[in-house]
């Protein structure tokens, strides 16, 4: 047996027992595994890679924590129950286009951003109401919200791990649009379809109205109002507003970044609806991600401890030398499995010598579809934190019940991505 | 910018300590332990 | 104080003393490792000599210039581009220790990406540091990252654009100095090295600027030459005088499309025949093993060496690795050439180093017989 293979499983053991034994959060559980690789591998507890480790995500933190700033601003201000609200009164006629213009909403933000956490915790509690109040289950609406974050990451204009894996093979981020978008558009309408139809479909607008009057939300009060309405939605236009601005127009606009974005928009938000503490509603922001904060912290130094060992070479050594036939079986479940680093993770660690063992392909058709494949790996526990704040979201306590969801529409998208790679000169041919 | 993250990043870890403290679960005041490591480091921009 | 509150303080106590520790040992990375100058050195700059913002930043970078009796031409060498890639800017620190020159000037910058050396990549497990045993002890050095330290630059865009073309890559490339020329004065901290290090090619006539590098041994671009097209005459000379040595190489011509990188835009946007040259460098890979300082200095890998017999890699990599010694001797061999094919096409504005040891003699006793006494 390898040494790194049992230092792997030491890892792995720790992680079992703190999680699953001691009932310890996942965070300690991460790091006491990390803890326990270190040592078993001769390297004491070092404190300076388990500590630089964090650093991985220490950007992420700061877009999770404004997000969720941003998200319980336009909560609290009533803005997303008026959304939810007008849009249900237009569109409830036609189940199936208001499903698309869902997805597509979700999407957005991800498009723009290239991660799927800004687009559940933004553009994802926009449309859960919708979805909820069209009697789509919690666990349905959920999932939907996942896919599409992960959908709108993987869409132009903006894909992260195309980049990345472009990176590794010296391959310009240039052509990817169209690829992209046959890639993601006819799984993304299967999954909000496949997902959402049946019940969708069988919405009583009339319990609807009936409801909502009674409930005398305040929110629909201000419906009444068209200025008013129009006030509520100034967080959510700021926040468009900034995200295109520094893309369209990079010379006037300075790039704020995402946490500064969520920020300005949720200080917006303040003024704009119903009166919201902001001391209280950060605070509580803050408190509910925390977990998953932690959880990145331990899975940045499980990857830190995995590199130091030679354990995460291992891993793309046992990918690499499955026997060509198996070589896409290795892309199918590698890539998505090592997303629970992240989705960013996974395509530079294993999506460039996957892309590099695939060479002779058309490489802007691969590293596509590497990159559609890789966006799953933000479903993956114990990360996963696209299931976990579309959890959140929702208002599910157990995200596995999403993931369970999940499942045929990942499947889609390997299938769907592999097809791409298999065939990817002759789709290559046909579009660029 | 690099001024108006560092002050972000303090804003975050300002609600990060707090939760410390208000937190009742022991194991989950370790969890907001781990999370205030980085958040120090890069407010001080020692790494 | 109640139970709940002893434990957070001891929690808060436990993350500063953790805090502490940790900040500590990055801290250290902002020391630099001491350069002595050899028998060649007639003047140090610095790069702020040459764009004076620059001074009293982490960006600012010494120039060591070795100038011969001789009039001649001039040669710019550029190491710790990458602070994660030793075999060029250890390189670089040879020359500046032990060449001598008969005609012409050598500019070597050896750390021009400096705030680079002052971090480690997060979850790259990187060694802080390496020793190379000298006659005289041993000597330190650091193993940075491949990218500015976010200290120095934050936060990141989603997007990074580069400036003079509009290429789009991921953001955090926006911190790599190979994808920031021709730089701008009032660009990013990364942006106003690269501005620097144009600038001062422009006022010193740099004649031949060669970018020293290693690349992880998956990266098709490995053991190569990479050149500008105005440089192919000489580029091409160089190859096969190298293959002919014995020291397989190859020659790669700039992308046109691949925009940011010095021996694309400082050809573009000089008058200096832009070239880079790439070594085999296991403990930057990504299918790499154990990840330490052995790697760093010895080479070796069975991760790399299970990736060759797969054919997966673009150089052969066998149980013997490809130690330090040998990606040194390689871009000294390499440098060595360059000036005499430019010297021999440019017959009144040599470029003569001497004092140099061959690539066979640096295999044979080792990096560190190149470097000098501490005091």
């Amino acid at each position: 047996m390898q040494i790194e293979l049992i230092f792997f499983i030491a890892m792995i053991v720790t992680f079992l027992i703190g999680a699953f034994l001691l009932k310890l959060p996942i965070s300690l559980s991460m790091m006491l595994a990390s803890i326990a690789g270190a040592l078993v591998s001769g390297h004491g507890i070092p404190i300076k890679h388990l500590v630089e480790g964090t650093f991985g995500y220490i950007d992420t933190i700061l877009v999770i924590a404004t997000a969720m700033m941003f998200m319980k601003v336009i909560e609290e201000s009533g803005a997303l129950d008026t959304l939810n609200f007008l849009i249900v009164r237009k569109f409830h006629n036609n189940p199936v286009l208001l499903l698309i213009l869902i997805m597509i909403i979700i999407m957005f933000p991800g498009m723009i951003t290239g991660s799927s956490t800004a687009a559940v915790l933004s553009s994802g509690a926009i449309v859960a109401p919708v979805l909820m109040t069209m009697g789509i289950p919690v666990a349905e609406t959920g999932a939907i919200i996942a896919m599409g974050a992960i959908y709108g990451m993987i869409a132009p204009p903006v894909n992260v791990p195309a980049m990345i894996i472009g990176g590794g093979i010296d391959l310009p981020y240039v052509g990817f649009t169209i690829p992209l978008l046959l890639l993601i558009v006819p799984v993304a309408v299967f999954t909000v379809l496949f997902l959402g139809l049946k019940y969708a479909k069988n919405f009583d607008y009339e319990q609807f109205i009936l409801s909502s009057t009674n409930s005398v939300d305040s929110s629909s009060e201000l419906v009444k109002s068209n200025v008013k309405e129009i006030k509520l939605f100034i967080p959510i236009l700021v926040l468009i507003f900034l995200m295109l601005a520094s893309k369209i127009a990079p010379q006037i606009i300075p790039n704020l970044g995402m946490p500064l974005i969520f920020l300005i928009s949720a200080i917006v938000g303040l003024f704009t609806g119903k009166k919201v503490n902001f001391i209280q509603t950060s605070k509580s922001a803050v408190k509910s991600t925390l977990p998953v904060l932690g959880i990145l912290m331990g899975v940045g130094m499980f990857i830190q401890i995995m590199t130091l060992t030679g354990v995460r070479g291992f891993i793309v050594d046992v990918a690499l030398s499955l026997p060509s036939v198996f070589l896409y079986l290795g892309i199918a479940i590698f890539i998505p499995l090592f997303g629970a680093v992240s989705a960013f993770g996974s395509s530079s660690v294993l999506g460039v010598p996957f892309c590099l063992a695939l060479l002779g392909k058309n490489e802007i058709i691969v590293a596509a579809a590497l990159s559609f494949i890789a966006g799953t790996g933000d479903l993956v526990p114990p990360t996963a934190l696209a299931g976990i704040f579309a959890a959140q979201v929702v208002g599910e306590e157990n995200y596995f019940n999403i993931l369970k969801k999940c499942i045929i529409p990942v499947i889609a998208i390997v299938v769907w991505g592999l097809v791409f790679i298999i065939f990817a000169n002759p789709i290559g041919d046909l579009i660029l | 910018m690099a001024l108006v993250y560092r002050l972000l990043v303090a804003f975050v870890l300002l609600f990060t300590v707090w939760e410390l403290f208000d937190e009742e679960d022991l194991w989950n005041q370790a969890n907001n332990a781990l999370v205030i490591i980085p958040l120090l480091l890069r407010v001080l921009m020692i790494k | 104080m109640d139970n709940k509150k002893t434990a957070s303080v001891i929690f808060l106590i436990i993350a500063l003393v953790v805090s502490f520790i940790a900040g500590k040992s990055f801290s250290s990375m902002h020391i630099p490792e001491v350069i002595v100058a050899g028998p060649g050195v007639t003047m140090q700059k610095m790069l702020s000599d040459y764009f004076p913002q620059l001074k009293g930043t982490n960006g600012d970078a010494e120039i060591y210039i070795l100038e011969g009796d001789k009039a001649g031409g001039s040669m710019l060498v550029l190491g710790g581009t990458h602070a994660n890639e030793p075999g060029g800017y250890m390189a670089a620190i040879s020359l500046i220790e032990t060449a001598k020159i008969d005609s012409g000037t050598l500019y070597i910058i050896p750390r021009a990406n400096n705030s680079a050396f002052s971090h480690n990549d997060a979850q790259e497990g990187s060694p802080q540091r390496f020793t190379i045993e000298t006659e005289y002890g041993e000597r330190e050095f650091r193993y940075g990252s491949r990218a500015t330290n976010p200290i120095d630059q934050w936060p990141d865009p989603d997007v990074y654009v580069h400036a003079a073309s509009g290429q789009q890559l991921s953001g955090s490339e926006t911190r790599n100095l190979n994808r920031a020329y021709p730089g701008r004065s009032d660009g990013t901290f990364t942006e106003k090295v690269t501005y620097a290090i144009t600038e001062m090619i422009k006022v010193e006539n740099i004649d031949i600027t060669l970018d020293l590098h290693e690349a992880s041994p998956e990266y098709p671009v490995i053991n190569a030459i990479v050149s500008h097209e105005y440089a192919m005459g000489i580029a091409s000379v160089v190859t096969i005088n190298l293959q002919l040595k014995g020291v397989d190489i190859a020659l790669e011509p700039s992308p046109t499309n691949l925009r940011g990188l010095t021996h694309r835009e400082l050809g573009d946007y000089t008058d200096t025949l832009a070239l880079l040259a790439e070594t085999a460098n296991a403990a930057q890979g990504r299918l790499r093993g154990k990840t330490d300082e052995d790697l760093v200095i010895k080479g070796k890998d069975k991760m790399y060496v299970n990736a060759a017999k797969r054919g997966n890699l673009y150089v052969p990599f066998d149980e013997n690795g490809h130690p330090l010694e040998e990606r040194v001797g390689r871009h000294l061999e390499t440098i060595k050439e360059i000036t005499s094919v430019y010297t021999a096409k440019n017959e009144n504005n040599p470029i003569i180093i001497t004092n140099l040891p061959d690539y066979e003699e640096i295999q044979e006793k080792g990096v560190g017989f190149m470097l000098n006494p501490l005091s």
